[in-house]
């Protein structure tokens, strides 16, 4: 940690976040507002921290946009690495700015493969205080994990967890030896509808919250918010 | 994750579940036998899913923590309960429990009234405030509990119509821990704003601060700036070359006090944000203080030759200097949502020591309808009614 005597100046803090973003046909209506608050979010969020008079040492966003492996296999998953905030906003913009929503077929999409992948991702281990973020965007189910019909994809992306349990046990608990990420850092905020695995993943995952959308109105509009206060009153 | 109109542990939510104001729950108001409540769902721990198949290990894990969990949360609630005098202005549990794998908490819901300009406020409401607020303190302290987080976003202002006084009520008890047994370092709660020099080397890791220095004095620094911050509307001011009050303590560096503030509560401010913790009062010396309520009086602060620039500027309250930005406290403000206050009373009883427990403890009768699906209520202590009347009786006396 920090070396002693150096008192001066904040904890060195940084944030990670990750956006799982589902980019099917269904989100058509309601990709436009998460596109703009994903464009929008670091300044908000700057804005917030700088009214607490608290700063973010080292930001990075990810964007894993998905779509659904049984479906289509070459579009399934496109995803930005960590990008540092501001050095690289330009390429999350452009990103962002690119994504539509399209295909998909039917639900479910492939979801929990994009948060095995958000769970996997490569988070921050240094500074003094971490929050790591993972926001999941979707007004669908998800495909069971480890489903044929998925994995058979030719771009089924190597080391997905092949069930629930084996991604519940990478998420892990307090104490548990399989969490990938670090326990005191980690956060998860759910923007999808109150069904299956969204509904249990909110009651039994810790560290989770779950705003669920309204039945019937997909994902009609979400508060930037909800991500915000999970970084700015840590600490 | 349950919605306004739907039912936990017995309670009816009154308000979709938001994490506003808090970064490790979500919480509601919800209602119940026509009391209306707070009630926080913790996001950890988690109790394994019944019947899940994980294996016995994880299992086990798990039910450690669960357990650890409960104990502590239990430890604290039974080491306030055995003294509740001047408890009604600590907003404490009412009841624990887990449904499914989640565990919630409910305390009396505290209607709050804005209060944006504590500085505006006349010197003995102030008296009355901060006694109100130090009452609550001094409780924790004598029984070793140290509160943690101790800030005016845990301090809701409360003052009923009619009365002409504010009462503190000190809520949010989930960082507190045992004078000198403090959670990890990488876990303890608080705020780098209010924290203490201690705290702060602890939290980033410097070896020569070990738990037993985490005492009931890292309150008494907090509250020391909390002081004045209700004083004067913000913190005191410090060299620009630190962020926080904390950092300039521990450079030996002497903090700026508005210079409003008359001598004895300067002096006090300055003993309980003393960089050594054994160097700062304890909380008894500050009530003594605030029995004279002239004490709060703010004064023009003659122009020094040396300092002019230290007087506050016109709509500022704070000393030029001081680093605080403007919006940082913004969130001292009335709670959302209608009338149907359930709170105990809000006379300045609390100030001689004798609040009753309106807000104590209380626990909910068992209810033979409630579902009983996998919810485990975790027994509170009794709760304890001094001198043997009823806290409502109490409270009408005035
Ligand atoms: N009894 C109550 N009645 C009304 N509002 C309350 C009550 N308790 C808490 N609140 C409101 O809910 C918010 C969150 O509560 P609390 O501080 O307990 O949560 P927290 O997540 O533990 O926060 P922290 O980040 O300080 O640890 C408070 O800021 C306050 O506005
Ligand atoms: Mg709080």
């Amino acid at each position: 940690m920090t070396s002693n005597g150096q008192y001066q100046g904040s904890l060195q803090y940084a944030v990670d976040i990750v956006m799982c973003i589902d980019v099917t046909g269904s989100m058509h209506p309601v990709l436009g507002n998460v596109k703009k608050s994903a464009l929008l979010f670091r300044d908000r969020l700057e804005s917030v921290m700088h009214e607490k008079g608290k700063e973010i040492s080292r930001l990075r966003l990810k964007v894993i946009a998905f779509r659904d492996f049984a479906d289509y296999a070459d579009d399934a998953i496109e995803q930005t690495d960590f990008l540092v905030f501001p050095e690289q906003a330009a390429v999350f913009d452009d990103f962002v700015g690119r994504l539509e929503a399209d295909g998909g077929g039917d639900a479910p999409e492939s979801g929990l493969e994009a948060l095995a992948l958000a769970i996997n991702a490569d988070w921050e281990r240094g500074l003094d205080r971490r929050r790591h973020v993972i926001v999941m965007f979707t007004d669908a189910p998800a495909h069971p994990l480890g489903s044929p019909a998925s994995t058979a994809a030719h771009t089924y992306p190597p080391n997905i967890p092949r069930s629930m349990d084996e991604l519940s046990a990478q998420w892990g608990y307090g104490r548990s030896q399989t969490a990938v990420m670090d326990n005191a850092a980690k956060r998860l905020v759910l923007f999808a509808p109150d069904i299956s695995p969204w509904t249990e993943i909110s009651e039994e995952w810790s560290l989770a919250m779950h705003f669920p959308s309204k039945a019937g109105h997909g994902l009609e509009e979400f508060e930037m918010d909800e991500i915000i206060n999970t970084i700015a009153y840590s600490l | 994750m349950k919605r306004r109109g739907d039912e936990v542990g017995g309670y009816r939510l009154l308000t979709d579940p938001t994490n506003e104001g808090g970064a490790n729950c979500m919480w509601a108001f919800a209602e119940k036998d026509g009391r209306q409540y707070f009630i926080k769902r913790f996001l950890e721990p988690k109790r394994p899913k019944d019947g899940s198949p994980a294996n016995a290990t994880a299992r086990k894990l798990m039910l450690e923590e669960c357990e650890e969990f409960e104990e502590r949360h239990r430890s604290i609630m039974e080491r306030l309960s055995h003294d509740m005098s001047g408890g009604g202005n600590l907003v404490l549990a009412v009841d624990l429990f887990h449904e499914g794998c989640t565990y919630y908490k409910v305390t009396e819901r505290i209607e709050t009234s804005s209060l944006e300009h504590p500085e505006r406020l006349g010197s003995r409401e102030k008296a009355i405030l901060l006694r109100t607020l130090a009452l609550s303190v001094q409780l924790l302290h004598g029984i070793d509990v140290v509160h943690g987080d101790l800030k005016p976003d845990n301090v809701l202002v409360q003052k009923k119509p009619g009365s002409p006084f504010h009462v503190a009520k000190l809520i949010d008890f989930d960082d507190s821990f045992i004078s000198g047994r403090p959670p990890a370092r990488e876990v303890i709660g608080g705020d780098q704003f209010f924290g203490a020099p201690e705290w702060r080397r602890y939290v980033q890791g410097d070896e020569s601060v070990q738990p037993e220095h985490l005492t009931t004095a890292t309150d008494v620094f907090a509250l020391g700036l909390m002081i004045h911050y209700y004083l004067t509307g913000a913190l005191p001011g410090h060299d620009d070359r630190f962020q926080f009050p904390a950092d300039a303590v521990t450079a030996g560096e002497a903090l700026r006090i508005d210079p409003r503030i008359g001598p004895v509560m300067t002096d006090m401010v300055r003993a309980m944000t003393a960089r050594a913790p054994g160097a700062r009062p304890d909380v008894a010396a500050l009530l003594a203080a605030l029995k004279d309520t002239d004490v709060c009086d703010l004064r023009s602060p003659a122009p020094t030759a040396e300092a002019p620039a230290a007087r506050p500027s016109a709509g500022s309250a704070r000393p030029a200097g001081s680093r605080v930005k403007k919006n940082l406290f913004g969130r001292i403000r009335g709670t959302p949502g209608g009338p149907g206050g359930t709170d105990g009373p809000d006379s300045p009883e609390g100030t001689e020591g004798t609040d009753s427990a309106e807000t104590t403890g209380r626990t909910e009768p068992a209810d033979p309808d409630r579902p009983t699906v996998s919810r485990v209520r975790i027994n509170l202590p009794p709760p304890v009614d001094p001198g043997g009347r009823s806290p409502r009786t109490r409270g009408e006396r005035r």
